[in-house]
Parts: structure tokens; C-alpha cells; sequence
């Protein structure tokens, strides 16, 4: 393709005159002033819908009781077979409870499957997204430490759910 | 004994104190100036950049060099050794060496050498070895692939930043900074400077600056989508930090040499009242900051070249204009009797 | 043969079949509760309506005899719509507890309200609510998920006969419940629990441990007792969870024994993890190359007079043969599998020792001698066999031995040999009998004048008429599962070996000086003197504590094995789960110790082993078929006779609960164990 010969010096000229340059330079200047729309992270979080799903937790009922049945529905449906639940009977009264609560937090997908699944309301994944750790041991989830994320986030927890029951 | 002092212990000390001061502050100032680059490129880009460390994150800069410092040097199995920890020492070594004669405004150069442009063009040629060691030392192809672009590339660049610096050393006449200088001190005030008559050879220098410190759009040797980190692939830590120091170094010498040639370094953009009452170490900061302020700039607004598109500017365009522009200003110089 | 059409479907069948049999003739399935294909008609859960055309209501297809010409029709909307108001009913007094029951997931309820439930429920109103009533350490019971199929009624007072469960109040109030809210102190409990279609009864040692989705699932054969029930083993990871009946309409029907069903505890206590040696008298953990290496010096360097070897009551064919081929190379003839010193030889011939009218053909015999047996504990199931026979009528029995109660009526001659003697003297009761059996317990026979006793019951068998062509009634009882095989392939004495008691007695006295137990634990241990006693097994039982070196095998779930039942039956058990720790397979044990001794077996995977044990004993080959023996042995055994003493005969009846190394590791067989000893005080025996 043969250019004219106007056009080819009007591109020289162009490059001499750094014409891209100097455009794409006050096209920068004009972001540089703009306002940012960048979270300030750690110190200020965007709003979060009542349906995310994050750090999973076992929830209580008022009375202190935990929910957990050990109906093993959740290990179950999950997926990526990130839950191991062993149950049996809780000596004091003789109900059905987990000895056993583990939840890889490495191999869970966040599908909220365990959530859905759960006939008490029990395992909810809760709103909290910030728990990066430094070992991998460390995201072995236990029962203990599901529980007390539960009783952590128990506020929010509840509110999310209360949130998103009308449309349930 | 006396004597003895002020004859032989008191001018390498006062060298030494020179040097240190003149070190001190470029530390401290690459510092704020590594926290303004990212500044600026997150600013174009709508981001905050860093914002943590310090008052809106001014001191980020200490933080990562704390970081680099306090991280495990980790020296590759297969690599040369000696040679892996020389690289980043020859390179940031030089790269702070040539600021030896760098005059931030007159008479402030730890030394005034009389053939002072040649020095720079000296210890800057000798950086890539810096590049070519480390990535010759790691024993790795990404870092041994990124090296050789790099050393062509800084190769090509010096070739016409070579020739640009003979157009401007004709003007002057003079192969010292200071004079260099003082020979842009004219009434025009900074229509005198270097910038306007050598337009395009303040131009080219500018880009072939940027090329030749690896500077995006031209970061080609340490391409991460094709080269990991090019030449610095295997490194961390503190060698990394010196590599790193050695670049930014480097770049603030572009910018200063930008300054001095074609921005009349410290000279008052006229030299009217309130102009000249500021000292000129001001004027040269200010200059160097906007220099280094574009620097900045382009990295955010130009997209990174291709690797044959850049020896073709290097070679067919930036080589052929400089050597003509050569000509024609030793043409236009003594058709003139310009020439001083 | 009535004809009928079903679903536009014409099936011809047996007269006397019910609508719902027709149907499943036919190939239809009709949902139920209440009908079980072993129990008698109940017909009150109502979930089987069909719609017969020309009745003006829809019919409980379960109660309902199928006629001539019937044009039925089991999808109709009428019928949908009924089973729908039916499963309606069912789940008014249901609890939605499904995520806490134990029969959640095998659910018959939840199936079929999958099929029929509406969804949600119209019922506002309270549930009847009922507290959970006590039936003993095995079933757990929650009274509120009662449908009132009355299953386990019907199954308690028909199958197991002990009456203990019954149902008290009418309608929605009433209520399944033992006499007294005692203890269900029959053998065959458990199997209630399989029964019930809902979550009322369940097991309560498997309370909540597991759900049946995440079971794996083995077909594996019971050793608890010689009838070889056939078992499913669910095992989860490396734990076996529970034992469920496999139904085997020759063998077990769908029952299972308790004792079978809730041993799974007993394998996971007590268990041989990893080979010990004595040291200084004191066993210490070792190696396998050590303890092996100990074993083969210590048999390489004893004369093999001095060697003997004895079986246990679990064994699987394979190790036996492997053991057996193991010491004939060696030239030891000190073999045998007899443990309780019942006096059974194999060169007697086959038929001297099966139960040779096979456990299906008690329903066909008419008449049955018990000797020196307790039945009911020492073979449940085939008890339950008996009972059917007995409900069936026309079927006389008699019992010599110990007065027990067998959930049957009998005529009891006598306690001892003497009584035998007579009725062998005098045997015209018997006379019209076609088909009479003879059932010699190990009560009978494992005594010193055993054979004489045997020679004599066969005697009888002879003179009543219970072996001819077509016939042979002569029956041995055997209680453990190892001793068919172990006779089958030879585990008995070679010439100039000596007997279980002959060794032992040769340890005391040192004549003896290796003794080599494959999971025998029955024996004395503390009249073995100085022996070097190498025991390998399960369990650190009798044997374990007694030995010199440990080698650690796989109880019966851990292996694949072979067992011959009491009635000659050849079955194979799978592995369900790995054996613990280091422990091995028995047979591969056998072989790494033969590989040190210069006497390697012939055989490296199982497959290898088991053509050996049909080339050696070719009706082992045959899986699942009992391979009949000839009866001719029979008339010489007879002929044999001997001295007989005095004593009563005893029988297993102590046994039922600690009879071997894994049911004397279980807590819950400890926990029947002391709830039966409780009720003999209570009531004292029924003697």
C-alpha cells in the first residue's frame, strides 16, 4: 500500500513535533488530577452484600448451645471435599453433636453449597474475608475455631441472614 | 605535624566528606524521588500508590530498602558466586560514581574535572557490565536472555547519546559540566539554553536517556511477560537492592545530565530580581525534578516497545539524525563563526 | 394358578400369593411400611393401596389374596392420590428429624415422602410426642419417629420367639415397648433395627458415627459362629462402622446373630499393631525382619517332633493351608485346628463331620434330635431356621443335653450319653419320620469319649432312618468358623502327631518345645511349661500374653478369605479395611517366614494360593455351594462305637458372649454379656 506523499510528511512532521507525545502527556495530566476511586484498603472497606461469602463459622444459638447437629449434610454436598465431620453422641445429655468439625480452608471453594445445605443454619460463611495466614497449618480449621468465628461475627451473621431472608 | 595534616591527611578527608555528603543526599533524595515515581504512575493510573508508610506514605521508600535488606540472600545452586554478588556491587557502584562530578550549582562538585562529560560517558559505558555479570552469574536463560537485550540496547543508546553530547559540546565548547553551564548563561534567559536551538537533540537525548537506564517504554530487559525480570531474575534481597539503587541511580543521572546540557543547570530561568536572589542549587533541583517528573510520565502514558522496534529507532533513526544534526551544527557554527 | 393383569402387565402365579407378591411378579413396585416378605401380614400402614377394578375401595395390596382374572392397577391418579393422604397421616406424628436420625439417608419413610410427601405440611397442631424407651445396650430407640408398622413386634415374637416387644394404647397413642421397658434379651435383636423402616429403632453402638453415604461397603462372611452368615461390612477410612446382614436365602435368610452384628467395636480394641519379642520376659516391640528371623531360627533349629502347630476358631482356610504346607515341608506333624478337642477326623470321612441336611433342609426334615447343643446360642441364626420349621407344625423335637430354652417347644430325653444310649436302644418315636435330623453339638463330642459319642449319635442316625439315598440328617454343629475349612484341608494330626491336649501336654512336660498358635487362644495357656510359643493373630488375648514372639495378623475384616461353614458351605469374605499398624495378612506372614527358612511356599498373590488349595482340595473351588458328602462314611462311623462316660453333656450356652479373642475385646458384647448374667440372677435359669 503505497502512501501519498502528503500524508507520509504530515506522519514526519508528527513525529518531529512529538504530537502523540505531547497529546498522550496532557491525556495523563488530566488523570493525574482526577479524583481516585481506590478504596483506601485497609483502613476504610467497601460495603459488603449480605449474601458474601467468606470465613466460615458455626453459629450458637442465644442460649450458648451450639447448632451443629452432625447431620453431615454439609461434608456431603461440598464439592471440593474440604469438610471432614465425625459425630457422636455428646455424653452430657445424649444428643447428636460433632466431635469432629474440620474444614480445610485451603481447598474450600466458597461455594456456600455447606451453607445452603445446612438444616439449622449452622455453618454459614461469614462476612469476614481477612484471614490471610502466615502457615498453612494455620488454615486447618477447627471446631474450636469455627466456633469462636461464630461467636465473633455472630452480630453480622445474623444480620446478613435477617437481610437476605425475605428473598429465600 | 601540622602541615603534615593539611598536606596529606586533610584533602582526601575533605574528598571523603564531599563524597559522603554528595552520597547522603542522593540516597535520601532517590528515596523520596523511587515514592514520587510510584506516586505518579498511580496517580495517572487513578491509584493511590503507597500511602501507609509515614505521612502519605513518604517514607515507603525506607521501607522496602528494610525489607530488601532483611530478606535472605538466596545465591542459585548453579551460579557463579563471586561474580553473582559482584554484579549488583559494580553497578550500583558505578552508577553513584559518576555523580562525582555532577555540579549542582557552580562550583558544587566533589570534583571539577575538565574533561568531566567524558568521565560520565566513562563509568556509564561500564554499568552494563553490571548487567551482563549478573545475568551471565545466575545461570539462568531468562536472566542471561534479559542481560543481552540489555547490553545491546544500552550499547545502541550510548552510540547517540554520543554524538548528541558532541553537538552540545561544540556549542560549549568545553568538555567540563560547570562550563557547560555557564556557556547557556546568555540575556535570553532560558530561551538561551541548549533546549531550544538543539531541540531535537534535547529530544533524542531525552529518549535515548530512557533507554539506556532500561526505563519503560523501553524496559525490555527485564520484560515480565516474557523474561520474568530479565537479568535480575534470580536475584533478591540486597543484591537486588543494589541493582535496583544502581538503576534509579542512573536515572537520576540522566535527569541531572538532562539538566546541565540542555536546562542550563542551575541558571535562573532569567536572571532578573526575584529569579537570581534564589540560590541556583534550587533551580538545578527544580529543573532535575521536572526532568525526572517526565521521566515518570512517560512510563505511565507510552507503551513498552518492541524489542525490534527499538533497535530500529536506536540505529536507523536516533544514529543518522544525531550524526547529521552533528554536521550540521559544526556546519552552522563555523558558517557563523559561532563557534567559541 | 390365578392369572391376573397388572398395570396392563398379565402374570400368571402361584395361588395362594398376594396382590402385592402379584405385583412384583409383575414388576411393579408398591411402596410399603408394614409388609415384610418374612413376617406375617399385618397389613396397617396402608401405603400398599391399589385400585382392584370392580371393588368399590382401594385395597392393601399386602393383605389382599390375588385372584383369578384381577385387573389391577398400581398408578392410577385414585391410587396416587390415596398413598399421597397416607404418607400424609404417617408424617402427621413424624418428626422432621431426619438431619439428627440414624436412618436418615437409608430411610424407607424418606423415600418414599420423596415419592409421595406433599411437600409441606397441613398439620399445625402439636406432635404426639413419646419418651424413648429403654430395650437394652443394642437398640436405641426414639419413639417419636414411630410409624406403629409393628415389624418389630411381629419379628421378636415370629422369628426370634422371646415376646419381648409389643405394642400398648390404640391409635395415635400407641406405643412399641418391651414388657416392663426390660432389656431385649434376644440373640437375634439387632436385626429389628434393619427392619424398622423408619428411624425408630436403631443401633446403638453406631449412634450417630456415621451416615451411610460415606460408607464403604464389602461383602464379607461371619466367623462369630460355623453358620457363615453372609455380611455387609460398611467401613469408613480405616475403621469398620457396622455390620449389616447380607441376605443369603440358604444360609442367614436376611438374619444376623447380635453377637455377628455389633462385634465391630471388638476390632478395634486390642489389637497385635506391630510384632513384640520376649525379652528378659518381658514382651518388647520389634520388627517384623526380627521377630520373623527369631521365628525361623527358633523352627530351623528344633527337631520337628518337637514342633507343633494349632488353629484357631477364626481362621481363614488360607493361612491354615499355607501353615499346614509350611510345616509338612518341614516334617511336623504336630497339626491341629480342633481346639476344643471335639473328636472329628476327617478320615472318618466328610459326612462325619458337616451338617450334612445343610441349614435350608431343616425346613424340609420333620423330625430332630438334638445333641449336646444349645442351638440358639451357639448358631442364632440357624435357630431361627429350627423356629421356622417348628411354626410350620408337624415337626417333633427332641433334646439330649442341657434343659434351655430354644424359643421352641421339645421332648427332652435326657442329660448325658446314657440317655443317647436309650433312645438309641429304643428308638420307635422317631419311626414315622421321613426325614428326621440329628444335630450333634460340640457339647457332645468335644469330650474325651467324643468319638465313641459321635460313633454312637451316628448309630442313631442310622437306625432312625435319617441317612438313606436322598437323605442324610446327620448333623454336626459346629461353633467355629475355622473348623470345617480346617478339617477340609487337613489341619488335623499326620502320622504319630499329636492332638491339641497331646501337645500341650508334650509342652509341660517339654517334650514339646515350639508351639505355633495361628490365633488359637482357647487352649491352657499356663500348661504349656517352657515351650517357645510363636502366637500369630488379631487380638492380644491368651495367646498373646503366653508367647515368646508376636506376629501381628488381620482379624476377618482385614482379609480376603475363605470359610467353610458347618454345613460344608464355601464362601469368600472380602477385605473391608486394612489390618492396623504393621499387622499383615495371615497368609503372607506365613509365606515371609517360609521365604526365611528355606522352604518357600509356592505361592505369591492370593490367586496363586487359592489354585494351590483347589489343587489340594478341589471342592474348595467351588464358591457358595456345598459340596455334599457321601454318606456311606456314615455306616462305618457307626460302626466304630466305644466306651462312653457318665458326665452330662454341656453346651456353648457360656460361651455365647466371650467365646473368642474379638468378642472378649468388645465392650458392647461385655455390656450383653453382664445384661444376661444380671437376668439369670433375676430370674434364675430356666433349667
Amino acid at each position: 500500500m503505497k502512501q501519498s506523499v502528503a500524508s507520509r510528511a504530515a506522519q514526519i512532521a508528527n513525529a518531529m513535533l512529538l504530537k502523540d507525545f505531547v497529546s498522550a502527556f496532557f491525556l495523563a495530566m488530566r488523570y493525574f488530577f482526577k479524583p481516585k476511586p481506590t478504596i483506601n484498603y485497609p483502613f476504610e472497606k467497601g460495603p459488603l452484600s449480605p449474601r458474601f461469602r467468606g470465613e466460615h463459622a458455626l453459629r450458637r444459638y442465644p442460649n450458648g448451645e451450639e447448632r451443629c447437629i452432625a447431620c453431615k449434610l454439609c461434608e456431603a454436598v461440598c464439592p471440593a471435599l474440604a469438610i471432614t465431620i465425625e459425630a457422636g453422641l455428646r455424653q452430657s445429655d445424649n444428643t447428636r453433636r460433632t466431635i469432629r468439625y474440620d474444614i480445610d480452608m485451603t481447598k474450600c471453594i466458597y461455594c456456600g453449597y455447606c451453607q445452603e445445605a445446612c438444616p439449622v443454619e449452622a455453618i454459614v460463611l461469614g462476612p469476614n474475608f481477612e484471614f490471610a495466614m502466615e502457615t498453612r497449618e494455620e488454615l486447618f480449621y477447627d471446631k474450636a475455631r469455627l466456633l469462636t468465628n461464630g461467636d465473633r461475627w455472630e452480630r453480622e451473621i445474623a444480620r446478613n441472614i435477617a437481610m437476605d431472608a425475605p428473598y429465600r | 605535624m601540622l602541615e603534615f595534616f593539611w598536606t596529606w591527611i586533610w584533602p582526601p578527608l575533605l574528598i571523603a566528606i564531599h563524597s559522603l555528603a554528595v552520597l547522603v543526599v542522593l540516597l535520601v533524595l532517590l528515596a523520596f524521588l523511587l515514592y514520587a515515581d510510584r506516586k505518579i504512575w498511580a496517580a495517572v493510573q487513578l491509584r493511590r500508590g503507597p500511602n501507609v508508610v509515614g505521612p502519605w506514605g513518604v517514607f515507603q521508600s525506607f521501607a522496602d530498602m528494610l525489607k530488601f535488606v532483611f530478606k535472605e540472600v538466596v545465591i542459585p545452586a548453579g551460579s557463579n558466586k563471586g561474580i553473582y554478588i559482584l554484579a549488583p556491587m559494580v553497578t550500583a557502584v558505578l552508577a553513584m560514581s559518576s555523580w562525582a562530578v555532577i555540579p549542582a550549582a557552580e562550583g558544587w562538585a566533589v570534583a571539577n574535572l575538565n574533561v568531566g562529560i567524558l568521565y560520565i560517558f566513562a563509568i556509564s559505558s561500564l554499568e552494563v557490565y553490571g548487567i551482563i555479570l549478573g545475568g551471565w552469574a545466575s545461570n539462568n536463560k531468562y536472566a542471561f536472555l534479559g542481560a543481552l537485550r540489555s547490553a545491546a540496547q544500552m550499547v545502541s543508546y550510548e552510540v547517540s547519546i554520543g554524538f548528541i553530547i558532541v553537538t552540545v559540546l561544540l556549542c560549549a565548547g568545553s568538555l567540563n559540566l560547570t562550563e557547560i553551564v555557564l556557556a547557556q548563561k546568555s540575556s535570553y534567559g532560558l530561551l538561551g539554553w541548549y533546549w531550544l536551538p538543539l531541540f531535537p537533540m534535547f529530544v533524542m537525548f531525552f529518549i535515548s536517556g530512557l533507554a539506556e537506564t532500561n526505563r519503560p517504554p523501553f524496559d525490555l530487559p527485564e520484560a515480565e511477560s516474557e523474561l520474568v525480570a530479565g537479568f535480575m531474575t534470580e536475584y533478591g534481597s540486597t543484591p537486588y537492592l543494589l541493582f535496583m539503587l544502581g538503576e534509579y541511580v542512573a536515572i537520576l543521572l540522566m535527569s541531572a545530565m538532562t539538566t546541565i546540557l540542555f536546562l542550563g543547570g542551575w541558571l535562573p530561568p532569567l536572571d532578573i530580581a526575584p529569579f537570581n536572589w534564589l540560590p541556583g542549587v534550587f533551580w538545578f533541583l527544580l529543573k532535575f525534578c521536572a526532568v525526572f517528573f517526565m521521566f515518570a510520565m512517560v512510563k505511565a502514558f507510552v507503551p513498552r516497545y518492541r524489542y525490534d522496534q527499538l533497535m530500529r529507532l536506536g540505529w536507523k533513526v536516533f544514529l543518522p539524525i544525531s550524526l547529521a544534526m552533528v554536521v550540521i551544527v559544526a556546519g552552522v557554527l563555523v558558517g557563523f563563526g559561532w563557534a567559541p | 394358578m390365578p392369572k391376573l393383569t397388572i398395570d396392563g402387565i398379565e402374570v400368571e402365579i402361584e395361588s395362594g400369593m398376594t396382590v402385592l407378591q402379584a405385583c412384583e411378579e409383575a414388576g411393579v413396585e408398591i411402596p410399603r411400611f408394614c409388609y415384610h416378605e418374612r413376617l406375617s401380614i399385618a397389613g396397617n400402614c396402608r401405603m400398599c393401596l391399589v385400585e382392584i377394578e370392580k371393588m368399590p375401595k382401594l385395597a392393601a395390596s399386602c393383605a389382599m389374596p390375588a385372584g383369578e382374572g384381577m385387573v389391577v392397577r398400581t398408578r392410577s391418579e385414585k391410587v396416587r392420590a390415596a398413598r399421597q393422604n397416607v404418607m400424609e397421616f404417617q408424617l402427621v406424628n413424624h418428626p422432621l428429624d431426619c438431619p439428627i436420625c440414624d436412618q436418615g439417608g437409608e430411610c424407607d419413610l424418606q423415600d418414599e415422602a420423596m415419592a409421595y410427601g406433599l411437600g409441606e405440611g397441613r398439620f399445625s397442631e402439636d406432635k404426639h410426642a413419646f419418651e424413648p424407651k429403654y430395650m437394652g445396650p443394642l437398640i436405641k430407640t426414639m419413639m417419636n419417629r414411630c410409624i406403629h408398622c409393628t415389624r418389630c413386634v411381629r419379628f421378636i415374637a415370629e422369628i426370634a420367639g422371646t415376646e419381648e416387644i409389643g405394642a400398648i394404647g390404640r391409635g395415635g397413642a400407641t406405643e412399641i415397648i418391651t414388657y416392663l421397658q426390660a432389656a431385649v434379651t434376644s440373640e437375634l435383636s439387632g436385626n429389628v433395627i434393619d427392619l424398622c423402616p423408619v428411624g425408630a429403632l436403631t443401633s446403638r453402638p453406631y449412634a450417630f458415627s456415621a451416615r451411610p453415604w460415606e460408607l464403604r461397603k464389602t461383602q464379607g462372611i461371619d466367623v462369630m459362629d460355623a453358620v457363615g452368615s453372609n455380611i455387609r461390612i460398611d467401613s469408613r477410612g480405616a475403621s469398620v462402622m457396622r455390620i449389616l446382614p447380607r441376605n443369603h436365602d440358604d444360609v442367614n435368610e436376611e438374619w444376623l446373630a447380635d453377637r455377628s452384628r455389633f462385634i465391630w467395636d471388638g476390632l478395634k480394641s486390642r489389637r497385635l499393631d506391630r510384632p513384640y519379642m520376649r525379652k528378659g520376659g518381658k514382651l518388647v516391640e520389634t520388627s517384623w525382619d526380627e521377630a520373623l528371623a527369631a521365628v525361623a531360627a527358633k523352627l530351623k533349629s528344633t527337631a520337628a517332633e518337637k514342633i507343633g502347630a494349632i488353629a484357631g476358631d477364626l481362621c481363614a482356610v488360607e493361612e491354615m493351608f499355607a501353615l499346614k504346607s509350611l510345616l509338612e515341608e518341614l516334617g511336623v506333624t504336630n497339626l491341629d485346628c480342633r481346639q476344643n478337642g471335639a473328636a472329628l477326623d476327617p478320615a472318618l470321612g466328610r459326612a462325619s463331620y458337616l451338617f450334612n441336611a445343610s441349614i435350608a433342609g431343616i425346613e424340609a426334615a420333620d423330625a430332630l434330635i438334638i445333641i449336646g447343643a444349645n442351638p440358639r446360642l451357639e448358631a442364632p441364626v440357624l435357630n431361627a431356621r429350627i423356629r421356622k420349621r417348628w411354626l410350620a407344625g408337624g415337626f417333633k423335637i427332641s433334646v439330649i443335653g442341657e434343659r434351655a430354652d430354644l424359643t421352641y417347644d421339645y421332648n427332652y430325653l435326657g442329660a448325658g450319653p446314657e440317655s443317647l444310649k436309650t433312645i438309641v436302644a429304643g428308638h420307635e418315636a422317631f419311626d414315622g419320620a421321613q426325614r428326621p435330623m440329628v444335630i450333634v453339638g460340640q457339647g457332645a463330642i468335644a469330650r474325651p469319649d467324643g468319638a465313641a459319642i459321635l460313633s454312637q449319635a451316628a448309630r442313631l442316625a442310622d437306625a432312625i432312618g435319617a441317612v438313606s439315598a436322598d437323605w442324610n440328617g446327620f448333623c454336626v454343629l459346629h461353633e467355629a468358623a475355622s473348623r470345617v475349612g480346617g478339617l477340609d484341608v487337613g489341619f488335623v494330626p499326620g502320622t504319630g502327631g499329636g492332638t491339641v491336649a497331646d501337645m500341650i501336654k508334650a509342652a509341660g512336660s517339654g517334650a514339646l518345645e515350639v508351639l505355633y498358635l495361628l490365633g488359637a487362644d482357647e487352649i491352657d495357656m499356663k500348661a504349656l511349661g517352657d515351650a517357645f510359643v510363636i502366637y500369630q493373630g488379631s487380638h492380644g488375648d491368651a495367646g498373646a500374653h503366653r508367647a515368646d514372639v508376636i506376629l501381628p495378623g488381620s482379624a476377618y475384616t482385614e482379609k480376603d478369605g475363605t470359610y467353610v461353614n458347618t454345613e460344608g458351605r464355601v464362601q469368600l469374605g472380602a477385605r473391608a479395611v486394612m489390618p492396623p499398624g504393621e499387622a499383615r495378612e495371615d497368609w503372607r506372614i506365613l509365606r515371609a517366614l517360609s521365604g526365611l527358612m528355606d522352604a518357600k511356599l509356592p505361592f505369591d498373590t492370593p490367586e496363586e494360593l487359592r489354585d494351590r488349595i483347589s489343587d489340594a482340595v478341589p471342592h474348595l473351588e467351588q464358591v457358595d455351594e456345598i459340596a455334599f458328602a457321601d454318606s456311606a462314611a456314615l455306616k462305618a462311623l457307626a460302626g466304630k462305637g466305644g466306651t462312653v462316660a457318665s458326665d452330662p453333656f454341656r453346651s456353648g450356652a457360656a460361651d455365647h458372649y466371650m467365646g473368642n479373642p474379638i468378642i472378649r475385646a468388645s465392650a458392647v458384647m461385655a455390656k450383653c454379656k453382664a445384661l444376661h448374667e444380671r437376668e439369670e440372677e433375676a430370674t434364675g435359669t430356666d433349667a
